[in-house]
């Protein structure tokens, strides 16, 4: 295999290799730095690119493990994160001017856990200022270009970027990771999860950061379920639900031919596919963005008094749209949150897992999707967003895979949503349709 | 529930200690106005004896029961 092959295998491939010592680990860490060299120009994915570090981190992996030392799971993998995980001593941006030079005096719970596993950090990536906007524009260090058409945006967070660029992310529930040093955006809405090539890689790392933590109460206790081994499992006998409105209407006509696709493949597989009802979605969707946007606001307030100019024009219009909603209405929006899961969970008792697409579209243009705080900018973002607000506002876990490509070549991307803490069943049906599938090992032609 | 007008919301910001200038305040009205109409069918309709934790409790039912399986 060669050098670059190395950077395309999986995570859960590199893990073993390394372990089997089939790879070093400065081996694996030089091929990812050879390709980040290569691409970053053109796609301007990381923020910090620490390559004399991660080797030397590499180098020191592989002495471990030639004295029968290894420190976990990922052994000596290289990996990178979002730029809003704090890591005592490095600079985290968040995304920002603001704190373009802010050194984090502590390192996120899930950062740590990763670590711990022995992870390799390559250093950290790219994002939507202050974690608020689902495209990947920046207005401080500039547009995230999708490796697909480079002309193409991203998106921010985990399925949009999932959809968007061809890779598998697993949105958690709400209080399965710890979001302890984590930038908050929505304390009531954040999660953690990772972005991998597979569902395999997926339940790996969520393995490894889920579970309590002192830190942060809102991470529940309890045990965790073998998440590796709930991908192994069939899913004939399973049940999967399409929803009868809302997720399936306006769809562009390939994004529906994609997600029937996608059932054909399920229904091959052994899964019993039937239509669910799901309760009135806009409500949801309205209800996630009286909280996301008091809270937002509430978080930025000092700076949005004391620094406004030195937010990007969307950003600040986004944060300044919490200052129009009363204390009353959020906490409805909040006390409503209770009785709108219990009507979810109700409506698919019957099914598993509901399946339905990120995004109505396949990723737009940088420049048909760049529209600051022009009067249309909500309706755009809320455009894409449609279909992940009101699993946001649930607090409920989705799996985004890989399903399927446009005929322009653009992914598109299917998500399953689960039941509160139920990421192992939408893990099982995830690897069981990628073991049938190969959409999710396909990568850019150009490269 | 209605949406609020661009002379609420700037009033609303005044006091909130955000002060906004009366074209910021139009466009923030622009932005979150569909939100007010989504949320209407269910402002002012919640039973007396809900509160937010309740969200919590939903969640946490579940999760036993995943767990006991």
């Amino acid at each position: 295999m060669s050098a670059t092959e190395l950077a395309l295998l999986s995570l859960t491939e590199v893990a073993q290799a390394i372990a089997q010592k089939r790879f070093s680990s400065r081996e694996v860490t030089q091929s990812c730095l050879d390709r980040i060299a290569q691409w970053q120009p053109r796609l301007n994915a990381f923020m910090a690119i620490e390559a004399e570090e991660a080797l030397s981190a590499a180098d020191a992996a592989d002495a471990a493990l030639a004295k029968g030392a290894s420190r976990g799971a990922l052994h000596g993998v290289p990996l990178a994160h979002k730029d809003m995980y704090y890591d005592a001593g490095k600079v985290v941006t968040c995304g920002s001017h603001i704190r373009r030079d802010y050194v984090a005096t502590t390192t996120s719970t899930a950062l740590q856990r990763l670590k711990d596993a022995g992870t390799v950090r390559l250093g950290s990536l790219q994002m939507s200022e202050f974690a608020y906007g689902p495209t990947g524009h920046n207005a401080h260090f500039g547009a995230v270009h999708n490796p697909w058409h480079v002309d193409h945006i991203t998106g921010g967070s985990i399925r949009m970027p999932a959809h968007f660029c061809g890779v598998t992310g697993l949105k958690t529930t709400v209080g399965r990771i710890s979001r302890a040093g984590a930038m908050p955006l929505s304390q009531s809405l954040d999660t953690v999860g990772p972005l991998a090539r597979t569902a395999l890689d997926c339940a790996l790392l969520l393995g490894l950061m889920a579970g309590a933590d002192p830190d942060d109460p809102t991470a529940i206790a309890g045990s965790l379920p073998d998440y590796m081994s709930a991908t192994k499992a069939s899913i004939t006998g399973l049940t999967i639900g399409i929803p009868t409105a809302f997720y399936v209407d306006d769809l562009d006509a390939e994004v529906a031919r994609i997600l029937d696709e996608t059932v054909a493949v399920l229904k091959r597989e052994g899964a019993n596919i039937v239509q669910v009802e799901l309760p009135d979605q806009r409500q949801l969707t309205a209800a996630c963005q009286f909280v996301l946007a008091v809270e937002a606001a509430a978080f930025h307030k000092r700076w949005m008094i004391e620094r406004p100019q030195d937010y990007g024009p969307q950003v600040l219009m986004r944060l300044q749209n919490g200052l129009a909603i009363s204390g009353v209405s959020y906490l409805e929006a909040m006390r409503w949150r209770g009785p709108a899961l219990s009507a979810h969970l109700a409506a698919i008792a019957g099914v598993d897992a509901v399946i339905a697409p990120v995004a109505p579209v396949a990723a737009p243009t940088i420049a048909e999707s760049d529209v600051g705080n022009s009067p249309d900018a909500e309706a755009v973002i809320q455009r894409l967003t449609r279909f992940t607000r009101p699993i946001n506002y649930l607090g409920l876990p989705s799996l985004a895979l890989p399903a399927g490509f446009t005929r322009g070549g653009l992914p598109v991307a299917m998500q399953l949503i689960g039941r509160s803490f139920d990421e192992a069943t939408l893990l099982q049906i995830g690897a069981a349709f990628q073991r049938a599938t190969d959409f999710h090992d396909r990568i850019p032609k150009s490269a | 529930m209605t949406r609020p007008t661009a002379k609420e919301i700037k009033a609303m910001a005044d006091v909130t200690g955000v002060p906004v200038s009366a074209d910021v305040a139009a466009r923030i009205a622009n932005s979150i106005g569909p939100a007010f109409e989504g949320f209407a069918p269910v402002a002012g309709t919640l039973p007396f004896d809900l509160e937010p934790a309740t969200f919590v409790i939903v969640q946490a039912a579940k999760a036993t029961k995943e767990a006991a399986k």
